[in-house]
């Protein structure tokens, strides 16, 4: 099986743009976000809410939160955290 | 875009609990004669209204359910082990890995709103030709197929719906892109 064999040029064009992207979606979910709500959740969901703003990793923010996708997908939602893709 | 017409489509989690809240979310069954859920997807949800709604479309037979095979899930662990390696990447799960690995052996619509998963399928030489979807593109699909109802006045009406109903927004850019694709093949007769 071939993997991420893109010529380097390729590669490192793909990933500006996916780069700029995330950068637009990281200022969005900052700009959304219910930061009075995020601080007061426990220490766990805080930072998994925290995380996935930075980064938009919803399954690792998942693990991070010990919680299943779709519950984590509402907290977003009542943390007024919007997913960006 | 092309208005090429899939018959088959496979659906990971991400984008099953969105798009069950969708106002119009049975246009998917008028784009697509069947869409798959893997079985680690169905174990995957929870909530009521998805799990109703992926059950009596189950038993419509508009949802049908693929049970994974060995050779399914060995590639599937492939593609997990190679997201994880490389820093550049966000890592992809299991679950739509499995919808990426079925998508290339059967040429089916990945339907997706997993990050991680579009960025990998689009820097990995054996995936690049999987049709990845995330709901701009079945939104934008059913309307220029005219499946759901689009004023000229409002083009991003349908959009603004989906947003409005999932709070999950579409980026700017693309959502644009879009628009102006729609703009051009469906208002310019009219």
């Amino acid at each position: 099986m071939r993997f991420l064999e893109l010529n380097s040029a390729d590669l490192d064009e793909v990933l500006k743009r996916y780069a700029e992207e995330e950068a637009e979606a990281r200022e969005v979910r900052r700009r959304y976000a219910d930061w009075d709500y995020i601080r007061k959740q426990p220490p766990r969901i805080r930072a998994a809410l925290e995380y996935y703003v930075e980064t938009g990793d919803i399954r690792r923010a998942c693990l991070i939160a010990g919680m299943d996708l779709e519950d984590f997908r509402e907290l977003l939602r009542r943390a007024n955290i919007p997913v960006v893709v | 875009m092309s208005a090429r017409e899939p018959e088959f489509a496979i659906a990971d989690t991400c984008f099953l609990i969105d798009w069950a809240r969708y106002r119009h979310r049975d246009v998917l069954f008028k784009l697509f004669k069947t869409v798959f859920v893997p079985e680690t997807i169905l174990r995957e949800v929870k909530s009521e209204n998805t799990i109703a709604w992926i059950a009596s479309n189950l038993a419509k037979g508009r949802l049908t359910l693929y049970t994974e095979t060995a050779d399914v899930v060995s590639e599937a662990t492939s593609i997990v082990e190679a997201s994880k390696r490389s820093p550049h990447l966000i890592s992809v799960e299991l679950p739509e890995a499995v919808c990426l690995a079925v998508g290339r052996r059967r040429g089916y619509v990945v339907l997706t709103e997993n990050r991680g998963l579009i960025l990998f399928s689009s820097i990995s030489s054996d995936y690049r030709d999987v049709a990845i979807w995330r709901a701009l593109e079945v939104i934008a699909m059913a309307s220029l197929k005219e499946l759901l109802e689009i004023e000229c006045s409002d083009l991003e009406a349908r959009f603004k719906e989906y947003e409005e109903d999932t709070k999950h927004l579409f980026p700017r850019r693309d959502l644009s892109r879009v628009v102006e694709v729609l703009r051009v093949e469906l208002c310019r007769s009219r």
